[in-house]
């Protein structure tokens, strides 16, 4: 109950202070000097943390079960149909029942928790923290033991993906129309993902991939495979870089509500 | 003749006064393995399953099967065997006074709740008003009344010039929502505890106790001790005096006399003891950990766990005489 009060306060906050969007000044990072030759590493794709809902006029987040349900299905099928573009095999990781179950959540947190603190202080480069400010500089991990993971003992990296969309509601639309009349800057929709590769040999994290403002519903299999397409944007080992996802991205408009 | 026709209305006068004798608002009507059928609803479920995965991983978990099976022993002596066993518990080791129910039906039960209740009927009444709260869907409740607060302050916001006050008021309006939904499980929850084997008085009982010690945690600090019946325009609760006067004239007027069941609650409580006292002496309250001490002894006398849990709290706080006390 008191994270659900959490929840509605922070929603509250954010009407209040009718926030504008964060805009992410860099969106792909990579360990320097890091190269992934394709065809030679095993890659264990990570159970995706997918949250599909609607956004209320006042900008609050209404989880929607039919269609998490619908994006879980279609960024499935959307990923199987990438991978063969990867370069790199890739296979669904098997979640553990019983004890190791709870070290695999507890992973899955600190992944959440790093990829956060990245957008945060490497991403936005004026945040820069003191010891991450050298140029070209990518040094983040989840510590070397994340490879004791039940499961994990045979593959090479890990794939850890996250997406999150609140889709604006016709409510929300018209109340951004009339707030537009008054010159206050209200925003529809929010659709942000990630995705991370993590070295499961050093627990590094190599690669990281995100973006506040993603394209691509979800909802919907074209969707899903242009929103896949622009999570992995920029992984490593891929033999081509598609370049159509790139225009899609650059094309993106400030104020996103993704159709 | 005349003993029968006065044995009939006599059976008659005891007949009506029976009936007149349950005025008691009746329970929420029961629904066997309900599903959630709205997208609201749906939506608040799918949510409420991936933090209860998280609950499920969580590392603070207390899995003794006994101290489960005990919970939940309460609990169905409390709601009774069919509401009950829908429930899925979850223990949780934090030394706070604590319970909750996420709209699913997973119930999650704070350690620090377990060390203020003194006895089964105490636990019973905390567990009844968070059932209170799942069996009335008070979750998607208190969603929706916050969308539309929220989306009446977005419009005020932009078409109300200085709309400052009307926001206020909305805000006021959410919270004042929030707190008639926590009487109305003070009362659903109080209802279940009428019909156990358990005393009602508990309910008051529970909440005289919380009081006692917020005043020993403020003096501890220096602070002044006082309490207020009307609960504050941000409070999500009613003030602990508004329920504890509530909850207490609700029993004498329920006036449920029964015969005092075996408590098994010291029983059950004897291993984990000195675990959850040692989380509560960490929390830098020695007002409030001496109160829960002073009352834990008033049950049991001065046990083993409760002297050692005592020297640790005198020596924690250091002062010169502390540490001759604590010896």
């Amino acid at each position: 109950m008191i994270a659900f009060c959490r929840a509605m306060l922070v929603a509250l906050m954010a009407v209040i202070a009718a926030t504008a969007p964060a805009h992410a000044q860099e969106k792909t990072g990579i360990k320097p000097g890091f190269v992934l030759q394709p065809g030679t590493a095993r890659i264990v794709l990570m159970r995706p943390s997918i949250r599909v809902g609607a956004q209320s006029t006042g900008g609050m987040y209404e989880p929607n079960a039919d269609w998490t349900d619908q994006a879980k299905e279609n960024i499935g099928a959307a990923l199987a149909k990438a991978q063969a573009g990867l370069g790199n095999s890739v296979v669904g990781y098997v979640e553990p029942v019983g004890a190791s179950s709870a070290k695999v959540a507890e992973y899955q947190e600190l992944f959440g928790a790093v990829a956060s603190s990245v957008i945060e202080y490497q991403f936005f480069k004026g945040n820069r923290l003191p010891t991450k400010k050298r140029k070209d500089q990518f040094e983040w991990g989840l510590g070397p033991d994340v490879r004791t993971l039940h499961g994990l003992e045979m593959a090479d990296y890990a794939l850890f993906i996250t997406t999150e969309d609140h889709f604006g509601s016709t409510g929300r639309k018209v109340l951004q129309v009339f707030a537009a009349m008054a010159r206050v800057g209200v925003t529809a929709g929010v659709h942000k993902g990630f995705a991370g590769l993590v070295d499961l040999r050093t627990g590094e994290l190599v690669w990281l991939n995100a973006d506040m403002q993603m394209g691509g519903d979800v909802r919907d299999a074209e969707g899903a495979d242009k929103r896949v397409r622009q999570l992995l944007e920029g992984f490593p080992g891929k033999p081509v870089e598609a370049p159509v996802s790139i225009t899609a991205v650059a094309a993106a408009p400030p104020i996103a509500s993704a159709h | 003749m005349q003993i029968p026709m006065v044995g009939l209305l006599l059976a008659t006068a005891i007949g009506t006064s029976a009936l007149a004798a349950d005025k008691r608002p009746p329970l929420p009507t029961y629904t066997q393995a309900y599903t959630p059928t709205t997208v609201d609803e749906r939506g608040i479920w799918m949510e409420a399953d991936e933090r209860e995965r998280a609950q499920r991983d969580s590392r603070s978990l207390v899995k003794d099967p006994a101290l489960n099976a005990y919970v939940r022993g309460v609990l169905c002596r409390t709601v009774g065997e069919d509401r009950c066993r829908s429930v899925r518990l979850f223990i949780d080791e934090v030394p706070a006074f604590n319970a909750f129910m996420t709209p699913n039906g997973a119930m999650v039960v704070w350690t620090g709740l377990r060390l203020r209740v003194r006895n089964e009927a105490e636990l019973g009444a905390i567990l009844g008003h968070e059932f209170g709260h799942f069996e009335l869907r008070h979750s998607l409740k208190d969603f929706k009344s916050h969308r539309t607060g929220t989306d009446l302050m977005a419009w005020a916001s932009i078409l109300v010039r200085n709309s400052g006050n009307i926001r206020y008021a909305m805000i006021g309006q959410m919270y004042a929502f929030s707190r008639d939904q926590e009487r109305e499980a003070d009362m659903t929850g109080f209802q279940y505890l009428a019909r156990s084997q358990y005393p009602s008085s508990a309910a008051a009982d529970v909440w005289e106790h919380v009081m006692g010690e917020a005043d020993a945690t403020a003096i501890g600090r220096r602070g002044r001790a006082h309490h207020k019946y009307v609960a504050g325009v941000f409070a999500t609760h009613q003030t602990d005096l508004a329920r504890a006067t509530y909850l207490r004239a609700a029993s004498i007027e329920a006036h449920d006399v029964k015969p005092a069941v075996v408590d098994t609650h010291q029983a059950a409580m004897a291993k984990w003891l000195p675990i959850f006292l040692n989380d509560q002496i960490k929390l830098n309250d020695f007002g409030g950990s001496e109160y829960l001490l002073a009352t834990l002894a008033d049950g049991t006398g001065w046990t083993t766990p409760l002297l050692c849990a005592r020297g640790d709290l005198y020596r924690e706080r250091g002062n010169p005489r502390d540490l001759v006390s604590a010896a």
